[in-house]
């Protein structure tokens, strides 16, 4: 509307940041327990009608970024194809069976293979689909459940940049920033398998009596137990050896990766629809249709806030505060980027943020580098701090406990406010060294 | 004198004992409680919620775990019956200190007993904070006597 009629910057710039706002704390808060998506398109449908952003400029927007989109329903596929298998299962089996009846062992291995998992399969495979299957075994084998748990959770964030198709925030970040897969080695593998150790280390020394002792692997079910077809399991298996592979070329090359998550679940899908494992519409179902919604609507609320230059704004005061260093930019990127993502969660966070750093200008390549490292860094381990997503949850949990009822959330924030920090602090100093060779 | 004890899967020894030596009544009737406790699977829902997916858990892993901590609950209460024979046996699903304590009052329980906390928990056995939430909720809301069980010291008299 308000295309048809002269208005002064400001009001617009008002207007766009308020709807932004709202938008957020829709997103933060979550009244009734609505759907993020709601609120997101909400913003952005509201952003059209107003005429604060072009339906050109939106569709341009989308466009830009099919990328995302495909990999996220290419990432979603491939792991719910996957689990038609019973591969996670079958994994996590195995990862029993390897620790020849020692619960360190066991503990051990299940952060092993949640990395295997984040590091091909994103963060989301571990954190959705390993956790609750760790959770029946270790039920059955009679052994304290809220390590395992915690593992699970804890080491699907802290290896999620082990590769650019570990975690899909960093697909986010990589789309505005070519980055390519030696630039994103160099600063992020030595970083990351530095976590991956603390977060083990600390986890060994926080549970050091709950997981002593041993556990009786009779009371283990059989590798076999979890294969539901031999055939389309084998088949699987070697899909996903192709498709580790690809994701590694590809990233070398730069073709976008949602190509591989797209072709490799297609393969897996024609396997089990001729091997009777799945239906379309059963995959369909499987796949978590809002999320698109909720992307495309942050991805419009914040073009429209970038629009206005605030978030320009906002990347300048960023460099401001780093003072121009790459240490300050290390250092600010990965602590912006963390305190942000448990405030208004990793993604609409990761967003923001790619969106700010476009509008630094002016700075030295290896602060750039810097902050887009640490952007990344932030946004996938900060989470771990609070573990629920975002301060509201927090919050809300606080005001339980308040009422003399037990939450088991908060055991995990206290884990997460001990661990994290520290995760975060070694990580930060690494990248910063390796800016620096 | 109706005994209600709660089990949690490591402390039937602690409770047998304590519950042979300490109560000798002649008219004991005996009953094990084993709580599953909803909390984990609550945080899974949490989990879910952040990665933006609707809180239910996957219909498949939901009758998983449930297979599970059914095997287990009843795993457990076997095992106690073979400590204290002659038990009635619960099991209960939902937050364990609100089950024992609904329990306590529904079976008109006279006395419940329970670990200060579990043995393989890393607080400590003795002193402040040695009693851990599940025990420290019964005693506080239990509508009966509670007794409770830590770990022994010194040898019994």
């Amino acid at each position: 509307m308000l295309l048809f009629f002269h208005i002064p910057a400001l009001t617009t710039t008002l207007l766009t940041v308020i709807i932004a706002i709202v938008t957020l704390l829709g997103i933060m808060i979550r009244p009734y327990r609505w759907n993020e998506a709601i609120f997101a398109l909400s913003g952005a449908a509201l952003l059209l009608i107003i005429g604060l952003i072009s339906p050109v400029k939106a569709f341009l927007t989308l466009y830009s970024d099919w990328n995302i989109f495909f990999f996220f329903l290419g990432m979603m596929s491939l792991s719910a194809l996957a689990e038609t298998a019973g591969m996670f299962d079958w994994l996590a089996a195995q990862a029993a069976r390897l620790a020849g009846g020692s619960t360190r062992r066991l503990f051990l291995n299940t952060f092993l293979l949640g990395t295997m998992i984040s590091m091909v399969l994103s963060n989301d495979a571990t954190a959705l689909i390993l956790t609750p299957i760790v959770y029946t075994l270790v039920t059955r084998l009679r052994l304290p459940v809220l390590p395992f748990l915690f593992a699970c959770t804890f080491i699907a964030d802290t290896a999620s940049f082990l590769l650019p198709v570990s975690n899909p925030i960093n697909i986010i970040i990589l789309t505005r920033f070519q980055l390519d897969l030696w630039t994103f080695l160099r600063l992020l593998l030595l970083p990351s398998i530095l976590v991956i150790g603390m977060n083990i280390g600390l986890f060994f020394l926080l549970y050091r009596k709950q997981i002593r002792g041993r556990f009786d692997a009779k009371r283990l079910p059989s590798a076999d137990e979890s294969i539901k077809h031999a055939a389309y399991f084998r088949y699987t298996c070697s899909v996903l050896i192709i498709v580790a592979i690809a994701y590694i070329t590809a990233s070398a090359l730069q073709i976008p990766l949602s190509l591989v998550s797209i072709s490799g679940a297609l393969l897996l899908l024609l396997g089990a629809l001729k091997w009777r494992q799945i239906t379309v519409r059963g995959l369909g179902g499987q796949i978590s249709w809002s999320i698109f919604g909720f992307i495309a609507g942050m991805f419009i609320v914040v073009q429209a806030v970038e629009g206005t230059g605030l978030t320009a704004q906002f990347g300048q005061l960023l460099l401001h505060l780093s003072g121009g260093s790459s240490f300050g930019a290390v250092m600010v990127g990965t602590a912006g980027a963390a305190v942000g993502t448990n405030i208004i969660n990793n993604l609409p966070m990761a967003v923001v943020l790619r969106s700010s750093l476009v509008g630094v200008q002016h700075i030295a390549p290896a602060a750039r580098l810097g902050f887009i490292a640490a952007t990344m860094f932030g946004c996938d381990l900060g989470p771990n701090l609070t573990t629920v997503g975002s301060l509201a949850t927090v919050l809300w949990l606080l005001i339980l406990r308040r009422r003399n009822l037990d939450v088991s959330g908060l055991d995990y924030f206290k884990v997460g406010i001990l661990v994290t920090p520290l995760m975060l602090v070694a990580g930060a100093l690494l990248i910063w060294l390796l800016l620096l060779l | 004198m109706r005994v209600l004890c709660c089990l949690d899967g490591t402390n039937i020894e602690q409770i047998s004992t304590t519950v042979s030596t300490m109560l000798r009544a002649d008219n004991l009737t005996l009953a094990l409680v084993y709580v599953i406790d909803q909390g984990p699977r609550g945080e899974m829902e949490r989990q879910r919620e952040r990665f933006f997916r609707s809180p239910e858990l996957k219909p498949r892993h939901k009758e998983q775990m449930q297979k599970a901590e059914n095997a287990t609950a009843q795993d457990i209460l076997d095992e106690g019956t073979r400590y204290l024979s002659g038990a009635t046996l619960f099991k209960r699903e939902g937050n364990p200190e609100r089950e024992i304590v609904r329990l306590a009052d529904e079976w008109l329980a006279d006395l419940v007993v329970l670990c200060s906390r579990s043995t393989i928990s890393d607080g400590p056995t003795i002193g402040p904070k040695s009693v851990g939430h599940t025990a420290r909720f019964v005693v506080d809301h239990a509508p009966c006597p509670v007794l409770l069980v830590r770990k022994q010291f010194r040898a019994l008299v």
